[in-house]
């Protein structure tokens, strides 16, 4: 029997198993085999390889998903706790924006009340810097209330454990 | 119509509600993975859980790592659900996310790698004595599970991995290759020389 023949049909063997071989060559390779005791051996040994691969099994850590779920709870927990950046940052953008667009009749109204109400120059004016901080003191306030409420939640953690 | 067409319509349609039946299951795991859904997530665990560890049990070769891994992985799961697309299976993207978690930490070690997944000329397969029996003769006499065991470890784990997951997860070449960010020319060619080297080395054979 030419080489050719076997070298086809070692090919032949492998591509089968991973990829699939068309109808014409599978009853070619049957044929074959049914000839050629050395590629039939071969064609066995192959299979009896990925047989015994599936047959492989390991053992479970004990508790291993338990374990992993309850991880996976307490993460979750925190992430749930988290602040949502994006709808700060959000919250902050908008507030510039609006800052800026209203600050010429912000500064002319604080004005108009100072003076009638005859008030130094000095106070309305830090009244309208107070009024330009305060949605940047709003989120700082709103943040540290979020980190405090997180390092409360670890020290409990931490006390469970 | 024959009772042959009629079976075969029968069986055209079984297959299509079938198929759209799991991709409505893939669209609503991935919703639930969105919402970061904790009953979801506890059910996939427990689903998943003997699949996943031994697949990272064989790329790293070591069970404490392998349980480590296991547990970043789900936690990676639950950070980002939102990538599951719903489109692609399920396990090839659970691997996917597992094996980065374990090529980072071989990359963040800058040592040898275990079997350097990354790179097919690298890595000390896990090694065991040359006087033991040929492994042949241990398929023979009821020890072949050991002896897989053994010859799976002498195999450089780019291959290890390949086999795994054709052979034991029984992925598509596509999904596999979606697994290791790899062309499937890649994923076929470590398939090709990994099921000859575990053929060779279960027949006794040099590889």
């Amino acid at each position: 029997m030419s080489q050719e023949f076997h070298v086809r049909a070692e090919r032949l063997i492998a591509q089968e198993r991973v990829e699939g071989i068309s109808t014409a060559d599978q009853q070619w390779l049957r044929q074959h085999l049914a000839e050629c005791a050395s590629c039939a051996a071969r064609a066995d040994a192959t299979e009896q390889a990925i047989r015994s691969l599936r047959g492989l099994s390991v053992a479970l850590p004990p508790a291993l998903a338990s374990r992993t779920q309850f991880r996976v709870r307490m993460r979750a927990q925190q992430l749930r706790g988290e602040p949502r950046w994006r709808m700060v940052w959000a919250a902050c953008g908008i507030s510039w924006a609006f800052g800026a667009a209203t600050a010429p009749y912000v500064w002319r109204g604080l004005e108009w009340i100072g003076h009638r109400m005859g008030l130094p120059n000095i106070v309305w004016e830090l009244g309208f810097g107070f009024w330009w901080a305060l949605p940047a003191a709003v989120v700082a306030v709103i943040l540290l209330m979020e980190n405090a409420g997180r390092s409360g939640e670890s020290v409990w953690k931490r006390q469970e454990n | 119509m024959s009772a042959t067409s009629t079976a075969a319509a029968l069986n055209g349609s079984a297959s299509l509600l079938f198929s759209t039946l799991m991709a409505d299951d893939k669209k609503s795991l991935a919703l639930g993975l969105r919402r970061r859904d904790p009953e979801l997530l506890e059910g996939l665990i427990e689903q998943y859980q003997y699949r996943l560890f031994r697949y990272l049990l064989y790329i790293t070769g070591n069970r404490e790592r392998a349980e480590d891994f296991f547990q970043e992985t789900w936690i990676r799961v639950l950070e980002r659900g939102h990538q599951y697309d719903g489109k692609s299976k399920f396990e090839a993207w659970l691997f996917s996310i597992a094996r980065h978690l374990v090529i980072d930490w071989q990359r963040q070690k800058k040592a040898q790698s275990l079997d350097a997944l990354t790179n097919p000329d690298e890595g000390a397969p896990m090694e065991f004595a040359d006087d033991d029996p040929s492994p042949l003769h241990l398929v023979l006499t009821h020890e072949s599970e050991e002896a897989v065991q053994a010859v799976l470890g002498k195999l450089p784990a780019i291959y290890r991995e390949v086999l795994l997951l054709r052979f034991q997860e029984e992925l598509g070449l596509v999904e596999i290759a979606t697994v290791l960010s790899a062309p499937v020319s890649t994923v076929k060619s470590r398939l090709y020389r990994g099921l000859e080297d575990l053929r060779a080395l279960l027949a006794g054979e040099a590889v």
